[in-house]
């Protein structure tokens, strides 16, 4: 069943296709010899190094402020503070809400751990020793820290996306069955291993900044309206990237304070975030209080659905969490009513990580859905079939692919689920309960326009680009497959590159939409390169291409022919040098499906996930031997790092199932477990056996039949364990993370 | 910057003249606890006297038993063939703990002087913690404290001493040896560590500039069984929420000797003589490893976050037990 459904979207070609071949990595043996330069690698003449300080405590103003013993220790060039520092502008809206709010602005305190000072010295070493030396005493006042604290100002419908269909109250009311009940997430820190970095120069008016960053683009435009200079005078780069999961979305106020050092002192900046701050300055998954019910028939037809979810947010600040609102559109079901609140709370500022708002709310939801089916004693599985939503429920569209049946009924195979006894309890083997646990997916659809620019030079290689990123998620490699194919020149003879504002603007490596935007403006640049080399010969006596427009050849080994007469044609590095050209370039472009368009609503990617936990019955001890993802993700790219990208998300859900909570500690909200020792995430020993399985067919609704894969690896695990959870030990967990203490 | 003076010594005489001269120097070994400490701001020696060079490493046996020099690693400890093949409760402990490249580097002696894990104490920043600052209060009593110990502590600390190896030390009546400048002392690893009290900041009875040179592990009879069990959320790396290292000695299905440690719930490396006096000449039955295992946990004082370990320290003391005594329910 891991078998790639393929169809030719990809144009004529000769050689066999690398698209959907698990090519390894062409960045793997650069970053395995460590040759990759990641931001925290770079090292520039003259440069100088920064360290933070920040508040301890959640609310207030500063009192008094010492930094001459700071200033006076060895090394240190500046100690920049609200006091001293230039005020800045905001950043931009962006295509993910309103930038944070500029560092240093004035004596206000909004969260613990937000920046107050930054000291600058000629070593990391000093700088970190004088921050220790900066005095800080404040006014505080009482923090408002829990999604509990009735003085939280609140947001109703923060993203207009609030759900209403049909009339959900009195169905509820008339249903023949219900399960309503409370569940909780606890807040999640992204922590990517590597630690973030910046370091920014200035060449007279121009500004540089490497930085760990998922969105290049994005990073030019705000440092060139904070720092009031023109987008060609900024250039944001960030070849490498040691892992995000969300945290590299935002221009953050250490990247400012960074460039803003580097502006004063006019010698380069470098600035690496320590793990503890990397709890409080880049974002984290808040955490909820969401309150479900769903009703249904007697047979598990769901009448009704009702989820409402509240999540902080930081004082002034957005953050994208619709958690409830996703709901709405996993289920058929006639009545729906969602509603997402936010709370205002002196907390370091949320972002997306890994799945936002999915991955909180399905847990909710697809932990009602196994409540619901245990309680009318059917199999889980078959409650989600009985409510497959065949249409889009949100708009009655049909969907431009949807194989969630299938990655049902493929993973249920894989899994052996059929071996599932139903009775909670009831399987076990010496001390450990065994239970089995699954939930269903489907991810939203989500895409941003996209540019990138391809040439194929005078000996017929090839360099395409785009300011997209690569995280770890494997952009270069499918990028370099999709336009080694639409070009006709092997791979070894492709480079792709990313990374740099100065390339073709890309959106965000974000909301599992990067590969169908960028690989369609690849194939567009790639095809546009082909139309020029083409208009070259266009009256070419000599070529036996002359008169062809693109639909008439075939491309492969680096040539053009006539289709279906490979001896009528002639290589890319012919047509250039007899007419002159050193190389040809085309710019390509893609643009979001539309639905009215299509006639279709452009579906993400689906999936159905199966578990089996092993608790010990005496201790509690969860362990979790098995998970099987079956993903529809429509054409893979790349099998191998596509399964890859599930794996990850495993992990993820794994660790946001059994392990990671960031602790806040009442009063003065601090976080008291910002360190790998303290803040689990799961290691080796605990993600064992992980299957993955692609199913479905091409989407259509992108060129290439693609869609994002980057999330789906994470949503449903939580839900899928929880459910085992219950399945091994008839206790039901509403909270995360599901912990042994929970079970004794 | 944080100066301070490196010295490097090679002999016992000398390292210990050195350091006893100055109350602020302290000994480097392995550096798992010291340097993190220095580098979080907890600990500022203003000397550093690195006492990796002295020869207090490796493992010997004779008729007193095995003995092991203070600067033997864990690994090196875990790979020997005395402990892989008559000490599994040594070898569990030890390789249960940590991380490989941790252990590569830790030393025995640095092992038993660990300091506490617990985050407020790790943090200068927090104002209260009797530990660090002696009369502050205590930090952890009143927010989330998972990781934190039920017996031998009270308001005034509820740090935990997170070692593995101590608690199967404590069980195998190890005794340690100290060389100060006024010659050397042997101390029962019972009667090292102190429990929080009223001074959570002094945690065991050595004196400024004595030096653990090494342990020794008296010679269990050789019927003995023993085994360590360690609980904990992920399956590596974590401190234990609650272990148990368990020493027995089986006479058909009675128990003649019993030792029992406890780990992941006292504010030190955790002796139960209240569980082994339930034990000793009992028959091994699953009701009287419960019968004990409730009399380790008597005197519990715990707080919200820590109340489940009371209940999971027993189960994981009554499943030690089963285990080592060959499966006695």
């Amino acid at each position: 069943m891991s078998t790639v459904e393929s169809r030719d979207v990809r144009g004529s070609r000769d050689a066999a296709p690398v698209i959907g071949t698990g090519m390894d990595r062409v960045d793997g043996a650069r970053k395995t010899a460590g040759a990759a330069g990641y931001p925290s690698d770079v090292q520039l003449p003259g440069q100088t190094h920064a360290a933070l300080v920040q508040s301890t405590v959640a609310a207030g103003r500063i009192r008094t402020l010492e930094t001459a013993a700071a200033e006076a220790s060895p090394g240190v060039l500046t100690v920049m503070t609200h006091r001293n520092a230039p005020r800045l502008p905001d950043g931009p809206m962006t295509a993910l809400g309103a930038s944070p709010p500029a560092p240093l602005r004035d004596d206000r305190i909004l969260h613990h751990g937000q920046h107050i000072a930054l000291v600058v010295a000629e070593t990391p070493e000093q700088a970190a020793a004088a921050a220790r030396l900066v005095r800080v005493t404040y006014d505080t006042s009482d923090p408002v820290l829990g999604l509990d604290d009735p003085r939280a100002e609140r947001m109703d419908n923060p993203w207009g996306m609030d759900a209403d269909r049909g009339d959900p109250a009195e169905a509820v009311r008339t249903a023949e069955a219900k399960v309503s009940g409370t569940w909780t997430t606890p807040d999640n820190t992204n922590n990517p291993l590597g630690l973030f970095a910046t370091v920014a120069v200035w060449e007279r008016d121009a500004l540089t900044v490497h930085d760990s960053t998922q969105w290049p683009t994005m990073g030019r435009v705000t440092l060139a309206k904070v720092f009031d200079v023109p987008e060609s005078a900024v250039r944001v780069l960030a070849p490498y990237v040691g892992g995000a999961f969300g945290a590299g979305l935002r221009v953050w106020p250490h990247v400012i304070l960074a460039a803003l050092a580097a502006r004063v002192l006019r010698r380069p900046v470098k600035l690496v975030l320590t793990r503890a701050q990397m709890f409080t300055s880049v974002g984290h998954r808040p955490s909820t209080v969401q309150h479900l019910t769903v009703a249904s028939t007697g047979t598990g037809e769901l009448v009704a659905l009702d989820h409402r979810c509240t999540s902080g947010v930081a004082m002034e600040d957005d953050d994208f969490e619709p958690c409830a609102a996703t709901s709405a559109l996993a289920y058929a079901c006639p009545n729906v009513i969602t509603r997402d609140v936010q709370l205002r709370l002196n907390i370091p500022d949320p972002t997306s990580m890994r799945a936002p708002a999915v991955g909180q709310g399905n847990f909710a939801l697809e932990s009602a859905l196994d409540e619901l089916a245990h309680s009318l004693s059917t199999d889980p599985l078959e409650l989600r079939l009985r409510n497959y939503a065949a249409e889009h429920p949100g708009n009655g569209l049909p969907w431009s692919s949807n194989a969630l049946r299938e990655c049902y009924e493929a993973g249920a195979e894989r899994f052996g689920w059929s071996r599932r006894d139903p009775e909670p309890r009831s399987m076990r083997d010496g001390d450990e309960l065994v239970g089995y646990g699954m939930a269903g997916v489907s991810y939203p659809w989500y895409a941003q326009p996209c540019k990138a620019r391809a040439t194929v030079n005078s000996d017929g290689s090839a360099f395409v680009r785009s300011a997209a990123t690569d995280i770890g998620t494997g952009t270069y490699t499918v990028m370099t497959q999709v336009s080694a194919d639409t070009l006709g020149i092997p791979p070894g003879r492709v480079r792709f590159d990313l990374g740099d504002s100065d390339m073709p603007q890309s959106p965000q490596a974000g909301g599992s939409g990067l590969t169908g935007a960028l690989a369609t403006a690849v194939r567009d640049a790639c095809r546009g390169v082909l139309g020029r080399i083409l208009d070259l010969v266009r009256d070419d006596s000599e070529s036996p291409l002359r008169g062809c427009t693109i639909g008439d050849v075939t491309v492969g080994g680096g040539r053009m022919h006539l289709r279906g007469r490979p001896a009528e044609g002639e290589s890319y590095a012919d047509i250039l040098a007899r007419h002159g050209q050193v190389e040809v370039t085309a710019d390509g472009a893609s643009t979001p499906a539309d639905a009215a368009e299509l006639g279709m609503a452009p579906a993400g990617a689906f999936g159905a996930k199966f578990v089996e936990v092993r608790v010990d019955a005496d201790l509690g001890v969860i362990r979790v031997p098995r998970v099987v993802s079956a993903i529809d993700g429509g054409q893979i790219l790349n099998e191998k790092t596509a399964r890859s990208q599930i794996i990850g998300g495993t992990v993820g859900g794994i660790g946001q199932a059994l392990f990671e909570e960031t602790v806040t500690d009442a009063g003065t909200g601090r976080i008291a477990n910002a360190t790998f020792g303290d803040y689990l995430v799961p290691v080796n020993a605990d993600v064992t056996q992980m299957d993955v399985l692609f199913v479905g067919d091409p989407d259509r609704a992108t060129p290439l039949g693609t869609k994002g894969v980057g999330e789906i690896g994470l949503v449903g695990i939580a839900a899928a364990v929880a459910n085992a959870v219950h399945h091994a030990t008839g206790t039901r967990v509403r909270s995360l993370p599901v912990t042994l203490d929970q079970l004794l | 910057m944080l100066p301070f003076e490196y010295a490097r010594v090679t002999g016992v005489d000398e390292a210990v003249n050195l350091l006893a001269a100055d109350p602020s120097a302290s000994y480097l070994a392995g550096g798992t606890t010291q340097l993190d400490l220095m580098k979080d701001g907890v600990l500022g020696p203003e000397r550093l006297v690195d006492i990796t060079r002295l020869p207090l490493r490796g493992v010997t046996r004779d008729a007193d038993g095995l003995h092991i020099g203070a600067l033997t690693t864990m690994e090196e400890l875990a790979a020997d063939p005395v402990v892989a093949g008559e000490l599994p409760v040594v070898r569990e402990a030890l390789l249960l703990g940590a991380s490989a490249q941790l252990r590569n580097m830790a030393t025995i002696g640095g092992n038993l002087l660990q300091r506490a894990r617990c985050r407020y104490f790790r943090d200068p920043t927090v104002p209260d913690c009797n530990k660090r600052e002696p009369g502050s209060g205590c930090a952890a009593v009143r927010n989330t404290a998972r990781m934190h110990a039920i017996l031998g502590v009270s308001e005034r600390c509820i740090a935990l001493h997170a070692s593995d190896l101590a608690v199967a030390l404590v069980a195998l009546d190890a005794v340690v040896r100290l060389h100060g400048t006024s010659g050397s002392r042997s101390v029962p690893l019972t009667q090292f560590y102190r429990e929080a009290g009223t001074s959570p900041d002094v945690e065991n009875v050595l004196l400024h500039g004595e030096l653990i040179t090494g342990v020794t592990i008296p010679p269990l009879p050789a019927e003995a069984a023993t085994g360590y069990l360690k609980v904990r959320d992920r399956a590596s790396y974590e401190f234990a929420l609650a272990s148990a290292a368990v020493v027995l000695v089986m006479r058909d299905d009675v128990i003649a000797q019993a030792r029992v440690g406890l780990g992941g719930i006292g504010s030190k490396p955790w002796r139960s003589l209240e569980a082994e006096q339930v034990l000793t000449g009992a028959a091994a039955s699953g009701e009287i490893f419960r019968e004990a295992a409730a009399a380790a946990v008597q005197g519990a004082w715990t707080v919200p976050g820590t109340a489940f370990k009371v209940e999971l320290a027993q189960r994981t003391l009554v499943r030690a037990l089963r285990n080592v005594s060959g499966g006695a329910r």
